[in-house]
């Protein structure tokens, strides 16, 4: 057996490592309900599932460093065959159409593989913390962490899957566990609802998207992806105005899984879950679904380009970009106004994802237009900004859970146990924890910077990337609508660097302004962890650009360190010939700018402040919050007109888009369903049980005719000869 | 090649039968070998003459019988593989084998039977059916034959158990004469030969009344039917002066006009394979007799007996009156008609039935109707203009008769299973309605688990060996039935549906029939596991038949996952049997 070979086993083993865990866990769970079992964590499977985990992280890393090693293309391995359709055919194709599962290897799933392996196992490293030391979760922590394998072998599936089908499958088992994971504490009104939600969204973008895979089939006759994309057998022309209309569905579906506009409104009531799974589910591994279908499409779009396809799909790309643009804006205007830390880390995570979008659209956009050096450019951009941002928003989520954990805590020590009216999450009852929470603080920091795009910090380079190629293709290349997109996020790029600084400031700068602030202090080590790790990993940032990151990602190149040739292009726009682009240079200095300047600096006018008196914090941030209470001093303005206003009130109200939704489903589908709930009862019903009575006494009297006398029996059987007899004979 | 039956080489082809006929005979001298001595006249020395007298203590274990029928049947299929012959090498790629006329010897030599992949497989099927039907029983006898008693040394009546055993060897005999005749004669030897000892089986259980009144009810009828189907015989030989069918297929052929000979002889000569698969309305007799005899046996009519008539259907329908591409079967429209007939009846009859083994007869008439249903579309496939050849090279037709083959194949696991379940119970009390079925989930939760895989198998319920080859039938039909449609236009659904070969609403029967029959098999599970019983304890310990419903469970799974293995084989059967030579 050659080593190749081995590996590829080895990959299809990953999704089936969680997959085989997850009953283990439930079982034992089930089965020491209630008794001490050697320790609680055994019992409520934490560490079980960390060590499926574990396994998972080490076969991927094991993976990862054989690409690396030998710089696979796209790989394709059937490893169950199920059935073989002979009944649709497609005349295009000489096989029979295969339904079997396969696994699927290239760059882009590796990365999203690693991505995933890589911060499952980190949040379930700091779930065990979080949710163990809760008394609330006693006895059903098997119950989250059988979900939490689940939902990972869904994700790693759905990442390795080698056609649009088990594609579809996996991404309907993550979302079956984001419902069951919202909806943890069920018991808690607004969780029950919130899960609700996210399932109904997502399932009008699914139904959408199995439209959409279904005109594929139609289209192809498969859903393989080698067929899809122009590799084997299909050489048919292609119906162009039935492709788009799948492209779109398709995306539509991606819309809803990664809560774009309009399918955005879940994602905020989302936040109702653990805060381990708003970390994984919602920050960094599930919304990732949507990017990565529309990042597989891909090839699609170059099939227009090297004339696979006759025909052009710019316009699909340009919707991409703009529904992009879009969410940016809108979800950044958003965050100003919220006061719940998770939220404003919700917000900020559509945000992003729409910075990934629009990257991705440009993307196919060169693509489409046949420009394959610029569209790989944009698509190593946009992946690199969602490994950026998978990793920086799972630590931050996994920081603000810390914080929650210790603001619950601390509440709980003072008021003794009365929970009532007091929100651990609100932060307007926090502030001046960078004293209290040294690592907390710090990894907040960083996180926060990452998604600002502070130069040099991780997700500088890649949103530095997007910005630019959105741009490019609008100016130089005539996309005029794409400037739509290209303005709304340079605009969102400012609107970032304040809504971050803001949630860090409120937290962890200024004097505490609730009492409980001040009894806040760091515990667990188990939630400690993680949130180091990731804190190198994002400041990393500049090592993974330095290693021609972009490149890998989207093309396999072999890649080198060159750190003085990223530094030329990201802040000289210098392009490979050495010559400086003016107008990109503006470009990147007004982002630079705007985003890691003009942004912090009104948020630390508004919410920053020193420490309460003898408060030291750890050095790492210590600068941060004197820097801001300096700035305070100098320019503070009050903002109250502004935030009483008209517009303030729309963005609390989340744009009305919640109540729009709302007034729609009363006016209009309650009505249809009441309708249809009496048309169910009493004609279909009403069919059904007369075919059962029916059904019923044609049973007896036929019984009847078995009347248990053999001579009966052959008259019977004389009868039947001459019936068919006659009948024989009345054919010929 | 043709091969003289009384050769040496002949008789190797048949290494099976003999080892059945070897089992016969082992069975008969071993137990009753004894101590028994004759004296020799006008002397004082006996002579040991070993048959008779007291048993020794080595073969005067109960089980004996049956423990040497398994190892005949194992034996059997053993040889079975080892003379399949060179055309394939490899047997995991699917079942086949190298195809042999055997003919009487003389200077013009008759067809007598064909060794095939087609008859190979189905001797296959038919020891393999044995094999379970007799492992089942090994504990089942001496448990049931009379429970009030409990005289160890009674109830394990060796005798008894011999009768039995020699019983289900000869009819395993008669069955394989059946899947290799090639001439109605040695196809009628053959079905009498399995037949006759089927019917004394029935009424093996001669201490309750409804054991001999179900033997007797079902040897009349089925005397009857063998009769109509000899005098068609009889009517065929008179026409073409042949009994052999090679010989008649070519008189069909070259009949210009329908002649009343021969279509009346082939009309009654189906009819008496209308009641060895109980096709309605020969069918009645059938619900009787499974609740008359002891489950095991029930299973080996539900089954074997079953395969018997569709072995013959498919050589008749197939091989003889198969007609040419273009025309359309003299049999067409009256086995259509005959199928949805049967279909529906049986499972309407089905849905009522609270006695579980009729509910399961009466299912396996619906069965017996879906494959009927199969066969029409193999002539519709004739009749219409597609008669080209399919992707993966396999002919429409051949896909249909291996779809037949395959679940013939496969209901030995869960009909089988089904039955073995019901025997199980009867170890405890008779079974005359449902509601020893009642909370079977909570004595015997693996029990039980089985027996609902049966149900949802046999309902057809994907992954199981049920689905696949209601599957593959449906998509044969539909196939057959759609292909004149597609070739040449465009889809729109209505016109589609409207343009398309009548066979096609076969599927549709089938379709809404599948439909009707979840009620009554699911319903077996709600009283599994949602009804309460009297009693809690486990049912009592008989281990063969567990191992059986296992290997049965385990068999519905595995052939509904991975079936590449059957379905090449079957091909390669159905395939063979469409060859001429």
């Amino acid at each position: 057996m050659s080593s190749e070979i081995s590996v590829e086993f080895w990959v299809a083993t990953i999704p089936f490592v969680p997959l085989l865990t997850f009953p283990i866990i439930l079982f034992l769970g089930q089965y020491f309900n209630g008794k001490d079992w050697w320790k609680n964590t055994l019992k409520e499977g934490g560490v079980i599932s960390l060590m499926s985990m574990g396994i998972v992280l080490i076969l991927t890393s094991m993976v990862v460093a054989q690409f690396i090693g030998e710089m696979h293309h796209g790989q394709g391995l059937d490893i169950i065959d199920w059935i073989t359709f002979d009944v649709l055919r497609s005349d295009g194709m000489t096989n029979g159409v295969n339904l079997g599962f396969g696994i699927f290897v290239d760059h882009i799933s590796l990365m999203l593989l690693f991505v995933a392996s890589f911060l499952c196992f980190l949040i379930n490293w700091f779930s065990i913390g979080y949710m163990n030391t809760d008394k609330i979760n006693d006895n059903r922590n098997h119950r989250f962490y059988a979900e939490f394998l689940i939902f990972c072998s869904g994700m790693l599936g759905m990442v390795l899957a080698d056609n649009f089908l088990w594609l579809f499958i996996f991404w309907e088992i993550m979302g079956l566990c984001s419902y069951l994971l919202i909806g943890f504490y069920y018991e808690k009104p607004s969780a029950a609802a919130a899960a609700k939600k996210a399932f109904l969204t997502t399932r009008v973008g699914d139904v959408f998207l199995m439209i959409g895979l279904i005109i594929m089939w139609n289209i192809y006759g498969s859903l393989e992806f080698d067929i899809i994309f122009g590799w084997n057998y299909f050489t048919n022309p292609v119906d162009m105005t039935l492709l788009k209309t799948a492209l779109i569905l398709m995306f539509i579906g991606a819309v809803g899984k990664s809560a774009q506009f309009p399918l955005h409104v879940w994602l905020p009531d989302a936040m109702e879950g653990p805060t381990p799974v708003s970390a994984l589910i919602h920050a960094a591994t599930m919304v990732n679904a949507g990017l990565y279908l529309v990042a597989r499409m891909f090839p699609i779009f170059t099939g227009t380009a090297d004339g696979g396809l006759v025909g052009d799909l710019a316009d699909v790309a340009i919707i991409i970009a703009i529904i992009g643009g879009i969410t940016a804006f809108m979800a950044a205007g958003i965050a100003f106004v919220q006061n719940d830390i998770k939220k404003v880390l919700a917000y900020s995570t559509m945000s992003q994802l729409a910075y990934i979008f629009t990257g991705l659209g440009a993307a196919l956009w060169f693509a489409s237009k046949g420009k394959p050096e610029l569209a790989l450019f944009a698509l190593g951009a946009s992946l690199f900004h969602l490994f950026n941002h998978a990793m920086a928003k799972g630590m931050l989520f996994m920081a603000s859970g810390s914080v929650i954990h210790e603001m619950h805590h601390a509440h709980h020590h003072i008021s003794h146990g009365e929970h009532e009216g007091f929100d651990a999450q609100d932060m307007t009852n926090m502030g001046g924890l960078a004293s209290k929470l040294p690592i907390t603080s710090t990894a907040m920091a960083a996180g926060s910077m990452s998604i600002i795009g502070i130069p040099l910090i991780g997700g500088f380079w890649s949103k530095e990337g997007i910005i630019a190629k959105i741009w490019k293709a609008a100016i130089y290349d005539g996309g005029y609508l794409l400037f739509i997109p290209a303005i709304l996020l340079l605009i969102s790029a400012g609107m970032t660097g304040f809504y971050m600084s803001r949630m860090w400031f409120m937290t962890f700068a200024g004097k505490p302004k609730t009492k409980v602030a001040e009894y806040v202090h760091e515990e667990t080590p188990w939630i400690k962890f993680p949130l180091v790790i990731l804190t190198f990993m994002t400041l990393g940032g500049i090592v993974f650009a330095s290693l021609h990151f972009v490149s890998w990602v989207s093309e396999g190149h072999a890649f080198h360190y060159d750190l003085i040739y990223e530094m030329k292009h990201a802040f000289l726009a210098m392009d490979k010939d050495g010559v400086i682009d003016s107008t990109f240079l503006i470009l990147t200095w007004a982002t630079i700018g705007l985003s890691s300047l003009i942004g912090p600096i009104v948020a630390m006018s508004l919410y920053g402040g020193r420490l309460k008196e003898g408060e030291n914090a750890i050095p790492t941030v210590s600068w941060l919050v004197k820097l801001s209470g300096i700035v305070r001093n100098r320019w503070q303005f009050d903002n109250s007109v502004l935030a009483n206003s008209g517009l303030a009130e729309a963005l609390r109200r989340r744009l009305y888009f919640d109540d729009f939704y709302d007034w729609i489903c009363i006016k209009l589908v309650v009505p249809i369903g009441i309708g249809a709930a009496l048309f169910d009862k009493k004609a279909i019903d009403g069919v059904i049980k007369g075919i059962e009575s029916g059904s019923q006494s044609a049973s007896t009297w036929i019984r009847k005719l078995t009347t248990g006398s053999a001579r009966d029996y052959i008259m019977m059987v004389a009868l039947g000869s001459l019936m068919f007899i006659g009948l024989i004979w009345g054919m010929v | 090649m043709a091969v003289d039956v009384l050769s040496v080489k002949g008789g190797l082809l048949l290494l099976p039968e003999m080892v059945l006929l070897t089992g016969i005979l082992a069975l008969f001298f071993i137990t009753n070998l004894g101590d028994a001595k004759i004296r020799i006249p006008l002397t004082r020395l006996r002579i040991p003459a070993l048959l008779g007298g007291n048993r020794f203590k080595w073969n005067s274990d109960p089980r004996i019988p049956g423990v040497v029928t398994i190892f005949t049947l194992i034996f059997a299929i053993g040889m079975l593989l080892q003379s399949l012959g060179d055309d394939c090498a490899d047997i995991m790629q699917g079942f086949c084998s190298e195809t042999t006329i055997l003919t009487t010897t003389g200077n013009n030599p008759v067809h007598l039977m064909k060794l095939d992949s087609f008859s190979r497989l189905f001797e296959l099927m038919f020891f393999l059916t044995l094999l379970l039907v007799s492992a089942a029983s090994i504990n089942r006898l001496q448990a049931d034959s009379n429970p009030s008693n409990d005289d160890l040394e009674q109830l394990l009546d060796n005798r008894r158990q011999v009768d039995f055993y020699l019983l289900i060897l000869i009819s395993g005999l008669g069955m394989t004469i059946v899947a290799m005749s090639m001439n109605l004669f040695v196809l009628f030897v053959g079905l009498e030969l399995a037949s006759l000892p089927i019917y004394v089986m029935v009424a093996f259980h001669k201490e309750t009344k409804a054991g001999s009144e179900a033997g007797v009810k079902y040897f009349i009828t089925g005397a009857i039917s063998s009769a109509v189907g000899l005098y068609g015989m009889s009517l065929l030989y008179l026409w073409s002066g042949s009994l052999q069918l090679t010989v008649l297929e070519a008189a069909w052929s070259a009949m210009e006009t329908p002649e009343a000979l021969p279509l009346f002889g082939i009309s009654l000569l189906l009819v008496g394979f209308g009641f060895k698969i109980s096709a309605v309305p020969f069918h009645f007799v059938a619900p009787d007799a499974y609740a008359g005899a002891s489950s095991p046996v029930a299973a080996l009519l539900a089954t074997a007996s079953k395969t018997l008539g569709f072995i013959g259907l498919m050589r008749i329908l197939m091989i003889i009156t198969l007609p040419e591409t273009g025309d359309t079967a003299v049999w067409m429209f009256a086995f259509g008609i005959l199928s949805v007939v049967t279909m529906t009846w049986g499972n309407l009859a089905a849905l009522g039935s609270e006695n579980p083994k009729r509910m399961l007869a009466y299912s396996s008439v619906a069965h017996a109707g879906y494959m009927m249903a199969a066969l029409v579309a193999v002539a519709a496939w004739r009749s219409g203009s597609f008669a080209e050849t399919n992707n993966n090279g396999i002919m429409a037709a051949e896909l249909i008769v291996g779809a037949v083959i395959f679940h013939l194949f496969v209901l030995i696991s869960f009909k089988i299973g089904a039955f073995m379940v019901i025997s199980h119970l009867e170890t405890e009390s008779d079974v005359k309605d449902m509601s020893s079925l009642h909370g079977l989930a909570k004595r015997e939760p693996i029990i039980a688990t089985s027996m609902f895989v049966f149900m949802l198998a046999l309902a057809g319920v994907p992954p199981l060996a049920g689905f696949m080859s209601k599957f593959l039938m449906v998509t044969g039909i539909v196939q057959v039935a759609s292909a004149d449609v597609l070739v040449n236009t465009n889809v729109d659904l209505v016109p589609t549906i409207l343009g398309m070969h009548w066979t096609f609403f076969l599927a549709i029967a089938i379709f809404i029939n599948s439909a009707i029959s979840l009620y009554y098999y699911l319903r077996i599970g709600v009283l599994m596991f949602f009804e309460e019983s009297s009693t809690r304890l486990p049912l009592p310990k008989v281990s063969t038949l567990r191992f059986v419903i296992f290997v049965c469970a385990i068999g519905t799974i595995f052939f509904g996952i991975s079936s590449d293995w059957l379905v090449d084989s079957v091909t390669n059967a159905a395939s063979a049997l469409f060859t001429d030579s």
